[in-house]
């Protein structure tokens, strides 16, 4: 009875800790998505694929998004014209390295600060390297959903500095399929996914202020009650973990340089939690696993796990899924060791 | 993987936005319950406070909004247009997730959080030192009078300078709960408090040995004493260490805040 009693007040505890920084990450995802426009960022990225790689993942901090969030910017960013290395840098790097991420990280590890700046630089550097690597497939749409794909631009040939605009424009007329004229900028497209055609500009941007606030609100409600739910399973399974599993199988695993590694990234993977609050779930291991396993943890978890895939499906074709995955992986493990060798 | 824009039979649109305004509004009052009758020192540490109430009154403030949009939707139309959102993916069923956020928050407003006891001491292991996994002491006041310091003065204390003959010979009186540890004979006990840096999900404990002068049976396990002795090293489980030679233990209430910073 009494371990009940303790599983549920840990239980509470990560929750009543971890929902106010869900409910600001929320609030501000929801107030950029629909007030920002994501066409006049692509247009300032450099051309340069690492500096492009490196620019998307810090785009983190001006859309404070967690991995929910950032799946559908980062799809709209590649049907809008987007270099590969931004959007892979960005889908990677958002949910971490943002401003409400670093203060719920600090919050969580405030004694151990060199856990909060691994975590962001770590993230930082694996998502720009991974960026990187994608630029060199100049033509992302064999990798992407055939409705993602028939949406993209078609990318040029040889890109002549100074001429991109007007080429990009003609690369869009002469996409095949069914278009209606008379909009403003270009013609709007009626065939394939409705739903990836609604996605190629930010359709909230149209509607006036008023209209806006509402869907803000709209969307700060469907967003709370998705997370909230994975947040609550994910408090579920640390306060399990803690109360019922003896302490002798969690210090085992958790004090091996390498078992802790890969038991807390399998863990980062399918608890799913959100990178807003996933440093708390984290906070509750802090004394059994090593810190470099709290930051494979931390680093890993946000970029891929099994909610996350499920999101990434409705854009990427499962190769480029299973690419992300290993790549991400292990640059993960790798930094996750040293930490456990030379800084742990 | 489903999306929201999944068709819902048009005779339970209405059921949707009704749960998510009652778990919004069930979270907002679960917050604000625990912040008024004061249980939220068992789940964190003071300094988070300002959030959870700053929290709980935004989800009422939020709830309350979309119930008035709500009953002034079902008033004018008697049915509800789904909203035009950008189509939004998600992992659960429609329903499935705020009925499980609600559900939670009805059994915590029924549930009163207990503050950890000797139990989830011995589990996670009482020490007299912080081991490397632990956070690292955020002060340290070396000039206080030994009879001043609490468990957690003396910890950190020995944790930067761990000689215990150093200690031999001063004053202690500390305030704690006790734990009977299996592994120290009868004659002592653990008196001991748990020290929180976030919430409850980190909180470990820490103690000091007391050496008595008759068996601990006297001294239930998990109740709160003020112990005022005389520090004296000892060889307990070969290992040196420092232990309060008890000259009087006073039995005090539990304390409101059952940690310590």
């Amino acid at each position: 009875m009494n371990q009940i009693n303790n599983a549920l007040t840990l239980f509470f505890s990560l929750l009543v800790e971890a929902i106010p920084f869900l409910l600001l990450g929320v609030l501000f995802s929801s107030a950029l998505l629909l007030f920002v426009d994501e066409r006049r960022l692509i247009q300032l990225v450099p051309k340069n694929p690492l500096l492009a790689a490196l620019v998307g993942s810090l785009i983190g901090f001006l859309f404070p998004v967690c991995e929910c969030g950032n799946v559908p910017v980062a799809r709209r960013l590649i049907v809008q014209g987007a270099p590969g290395a931004m959007a892979i840098g960005f889908l990677l790097a958002a949910p971490t390295v943002n401003p409400i991420v670093f203060w719920a990280t600090w919050t969580a590890f405030r004694d151990q600060p060199e856990l909060v700046f691994l975590r962001v630089g770590c993230s930082l550097l694996i998502a720009t390297i991974i960026g990187w690597v994608f630029s060199t497939q100049a033509d992302l749409r064999p990798l992407m959903q055939p409705s993602i794909a028939r949406a993209m631009p078609v990318p040029l040939e040889k890109p002549a500095k100074g001429k991109s605009k007007n080429q990009d424009s003609t690369a869009t007329l002469l996409q095949s399929g069914t278009f209606m004229l008379g909009q403003k900028e270009q013609p709007f497209r009626l065939d394939g996914n409705p739903a990836a055609a609604a996605l190629t500009a930010n359709p909230a941007l149209e509607k006036p202020l008023p209209d806006r606030l509402r869907l803000m609100m709209d969307n700060m409600i469907q967003e709370l009650r998705e997370l909230g739910g994975i947040l609550i399973l994910g408090s579920a399974v640390a306060a399990i973990v803690q109360i019922a599993v003896p302490r002798e199988v969690v210090l085992g695993l958790g004090q091996g340089q390498i078992s802790s590694i890969v038991a807390m990234m399998v863990l980062a993977c399918v608890v799913s939690i959100c990178s807003t609050v996933d440093s708390f779930f984290a906070l509750s291991f802090a004394s059994t696993f090593t810190t470099g396993s709290l930051l494979a943890f931390l680093i890993f978890g946000p970029m891929i796990d099994l909610k996350n895939i499920a999101l990434l499906l409705s854009v990427f074709r499962t190769r480029a899924i299973v690419y992300l995955f290993l790549l991400a992986g292990q640059m993960t493990f790798l930094a996750a060791l040293l930490v456990n060798l030379y800084i742990g | 993987m489903t999306t929201s824009a999944k068709p819902i039979a048009p005779r339970f649109l209405w059921l949707q936005p009704l749960l998510d305004v009652l778990a919004i509004l069930a979270w907002g009052v679960l917050l604000l319950k625990y912040w008024l009758t004061g249980k939220v020192n068992v789940l964190l540490h003071p300094g988070y406070i300002w959030l959870v109430y700053c929290a709980g009154f935004f989800l009422l403030s939020l709830g309350l909004y979309k119930l008035g949009q709500f009953l002034w939707q079902m008033r004018r139309s008697n049915r509800l247009r789904p909203t035009a959102m950008p189509a939004h993916f998600s992992l659960f069923p429609a329903g499935w997730s705020s009925g499980l956020l609600l559900a939670v928050a009805l059994f915590g407003l029924q549930f009163t959080p207990q503050p950890f006891a000797s139990d989830v001491a011995l589990n996670r292991g009482v020490t007299d030192t912080l081991t490397m996994t632990r956070s690292q002491p955020q002060a340290f006041r070396g000039n206080t009078r030994p009879e001043d310091r609490s468990i957690v003065d003396w910890v950190r204390t020995l944790n930067v300078y761990p000689e215990p003959d150093a200690y031999a010979g001063q004053k202690a009186s500390v305030e704690g709960f006790t734990i009977h540890l299996p592994s120290l004979p009868d004659s002592y006990l653990m008196i001991s408090r748990f020290v929180i840096t976030c919430c409850a999900a980190d909180v470990y404990p820490v103690g000091l040995p007391v050496k008595l002068s008759g068996s601990r049976s006297t001294y239930p396990a998990d109740e709160w004493f003020r112990v005022e002795g005389q520090m004296i090293t000892e060889t307990i489980d070969n290992k040196r260490q420092l232990v309060i030679q008890a000259e009087r233990l006073q039995s005090i209430p539990k304390p409101e805040n059952p940690y310590d910073y």
